[in-house]
């Protein structure tokens, strides 16, 4: 896969915080890349500076393989910020053929890519109707046809589902991996870690303007993973535990959560419950949720205390 | 350029298809030609004949006099009192008059000057000048007797008198009081289009930022772009709005001069009109109303962009940031008064000059005559110093714009937005 995007040792201060301090990171063709952090991490602005709504203070941007730049690169890149909104006494067909046409694309080709578009997402009926009569969720689907439907190289969803119904959301999701199957890449910036593990492959977490960690989904969990296994065993006595080459740390009847000692391996762990003849209904290693890895790595800093309640 | 002219159309058609636009477009010349004729027509019938007791202490006048003084003047009806006098003095209006006067022992040499209408209800001074009038042509009667003049030396009193008006040498067609009446109304056209569409165009961005679009069109058109197509389109629908009213009043023009000259009244408006537009030079007046029409509307709109930039929804916030600017459209219709007053004072000069007075002084100086009132250096140096001008509050305005667009919370003081403008990208 190649690369679409590069970005290299982004900074960006403003008057009384460092918005974004050497950020650097790349996304690859066809990606599914997820951008986390707290809210005032950084993620927004960072977002402004890929689709050039702001000039880096120092750092460069590589789209495409050549320097970003703004005024024709937008062409192929689709923005949808977290703040929103439409022209409340617009209709809807002339609202999307707008946007659409703000992009650089002439009428016609508007026309055809948003008829299409509305087909495909039952929409037709909806052309005449201002859009201070749609519902939020309508609304929202509309402004995701409008993102997408120039046909962008980049798309960035900034939290693409707040507000939506799980209907609404999973029409979304299905969206967003067919057009990344069809090699559009997708920039997917939240605070949901439930929805970064169900769709990103790669992801970058940012905290105070600074990167603190990146990688593939499946990598992080296994670099932050605990040695906590899940075993299908009846509830063990202290005289099992005495000996055993694993902590308990959660016990229910019929299965136990366990830590295995360092040094230890899962073989170890086996070959010692087989030795005690207790029955193995299931051996299953627990890695961690990224919401877990995310709260062990900025869950000290106050902006991040809105992830401990979530 | 092409996003720039969608963001044009789009301002443009959306504004121009609602209702409010043809109703306002049909309304205004309405109300404005019913307030003229209505308030024309009210004065002449809610005129009221006032009833005077004079109450002569000094034994000139006589009750036969003021009779042909009232004929001659039926707006009020001066009669004499003397039985009654108590009654009228203790409550003239249960005695039948609305007021009295008291006239005093009179010297004929000296007459005097402090005579009261006295009565119950205030009347202005209107009013009791009518009154004055009436009195003091018995009184000049009264005094050519006492100094034995005759009718015809009264006569030649009257009549000969020196009267002296303006007339410029270089510009035998200007026409003073013409001039007057045109340079206030183009003066007063710029200032309503300063102050409504400029808030328009405020309320326009207002809306961008409180709807929360504005960051979606920033990542497709830059700030500037945005700014400038909203400027433009609203421009384009004020100018739409000009264009009907002209057609409107030309369509008139051409309806009543077809159906003949035997309407006293219409016959009246086709013959002023052509008086107006054979007595001053109209290409003139019309190129340069459309040149600071334009220049003064990107003047003005580009700052109320900025502010509507810098505000949330609150609407007296917004009021507040734009008070200093709304106050500089004022200060230009006073300028303009003193200027229409007196067209080649420094006040009338100074005015036409700087570029945030400009659009409204000059207009009201120029039907007075170029390059008679208004040498050709100072027309040329006025339109330089206002393209100068908007070209200055538009770069100033779309860097306050870049940065007020996409913020949100605590409105920013006048302080604050300066930083933003010099601040480097």
């Amino acid at each position: 896969m190649s690369e679409l995007l590069r970005v290299e040792h982004l900074k960006k201060y403003f008057a009384n915080q460092k918005a974004v301090d050497d950020i650097s990171f790349s996304v690859s063709e066809g990606e599914i890349f997820g951008l986390l952090g707290p809210n005032g991490a950084g993620k927004t602005t960072l977002i402004r500076m890929i689709t050039g709504i702001f000039y880096p203070d120092s750092g460069s941007i590589t789209f495409q393989g050549k320097p970003f730049d703004p005024i024709h690169d937008v062409r192929h890149i689709g923005y949808m910020p977290e703040e929103r909104g439409l022209y409340k006494k617009m209709k809807i067909g002339e609202h999307a053929l707008y946007l659409a046409q703000l992009k650089g694309l002439s009428r016609t080709d508007a026309l055809h890519q948003v008829k299409q578009w509305f087909e495909r997402l039952e929409m037709q009926s909806w052309w005449n109707k201002k859009v201070e009569d749609l519902s939020k969720g309508m609304s929202q689907k509309l402004q995701f046809v409008s993102t997408v439907l120039h046909e962008p190289k980049l798309i960035i969803l900034d939290e693409p589902f707040s507000g939506l119904d799980p209907v609404n959301s999973n029409l979304i999701k299905d969206e967003i991996h067919r057009l990344a199957k069809n090699g559009s890449t997708i920039l997917f910036s939240t605070h949901r870690m439930e929805q970064v593990e169900e769709i990103c492959e790669k992801i970058i977490l940012v905290n105070k303007g600074e990167k603190i960690l990146d990688g593939t989904v499946g990598a992080i969990k296994q670099q932050f993973k605990q040695n906590h296994f899940r075993i299908g065993i009846p509830a063990p006595t202290e005289e099992l535990l005495r000996h055993a080459p694993f902590d308990l740390i959660r016990t229910s009847e019929q299965q136990q959560i366990v830590q295995i000692r360092e040094g230890k391996s899962t073989n170890d762990v086996l070959r010692y419950l087989l030795d005690q003849s207790i029955p193995i209904h299931s051996f299953e290693e627990l890695l961690p949720s990224l919401n877990e890895i995310f709260i062990r790595l900025v869950g000290d800093t106050p902006a991040a205390r809105q992830f401990q309640n979530a | 350029m092409y996003k720039t002219f969608i963001i044009i159309q789009r301002e443009y058609l959306t504004r121009v298809r609602k209702k409010t636009f043809i109703i306002s477009t049909l309304l205004f010349p309405l109300l404005y030609f019913g307030l003229i004729f209505g308030m024309g027509y009210l004065a002449e019938n809610s005129k009221q004949v006032l009833n005077i007791a004079l109450i002569d202490e000094s034994g000139y006048f006589k009750q036969t006099e003021l009779d042909q003084e009232n004929a001659v003047d039926p707006s009020s009806k001066v009669s004499l009192v003397s039985s009654k006098a108590t009654d009228v003095l203790r409550d003239p209006e249960a005695a039948g008059f609305d007021g009295f006067i008291r006239m005093p022992a009179l010297d004929w040499q000296r007459g005097n000057d402090s005579i009261f209408l006295e009565s119950k209800k205030s009347y202005g001074s209107g009013t009791t000048s009518a009154v004055q009038a009436k009195l003091n042509r018995i009184w000049n009667r009264i005094k050519n007797d006492s100094l034995s003049i005759d009718e015809s030396q009264q006569a030649i009193l009257q009549m000969s008198q020196l009267s002296i008006r303006p007339k410029n040498m270089e510009d035998a067609n200007a026409n003073a009081n013409l001039a007057e009446v045109i340079g206030y109304i183009a003066g007063f056209l710029i200032y309503f289009i300063l102050l409504i569409y400029g808030s328009q165009v405020m309320m326009g961005v207002m809306e961008e930022k409180t709807n929360r679009i504005a960051e979606v069109l920033v990542s497709s058109v830059r700030p500037f772009q945005m700014m400038m197509g909203k400027i433009i389109g609203i421009g384009a629908v004020a100018l739409t709005q000009f264009l009907l009213w002209i057609g409107f009043v030309f369509l008139i023009y051409n309806v009543t001069k077809a159906s003949g000259n035997n309407m006293s009244a219409a016959s009246e408006i086709v013959g002023t009109m052509q008086e107006v537009i054979t007595g001053i030079n109209m290409p003139l007046i019309l190129f340069c109303f459309g040149f600071y029409f334009l220049g003064g509307f990107f003047f003005y709109s580009s700052l109320y962009a900025a502010i509507g930039s810098a505000v949330n929804e609150d609407l007296r916030e917004a009021q507040s940031l734009s008070f200093p600017v709304t106050m500089l459209v004022i200060i230009s219709i006073a300028l303009m008064t003193t200027a229409i007053a007196n067209p080649t004072g420094p006040i009338a000069v100074w005015g036409s000059l700087i570029p945030f007075s400009s659009p409204i002084v000059m207009m009201a100086r120029i039907p007075y005559g170029v390059p008679g009132t208004v040498p050709w250096w100072q027309l040329g140096l006025s339109m330089l110093l206002l393209i100068l001008g908007f070209l200055g509050t538009v770069w100033f305005a779309a860097k306050i714009y870049r940065t007020g667009i996409l913020m949100y919370g605590k409105k920013p003081s006048w302080g604050e937005m300066l930083k933003w403008v010099f601040r480097k990208s």
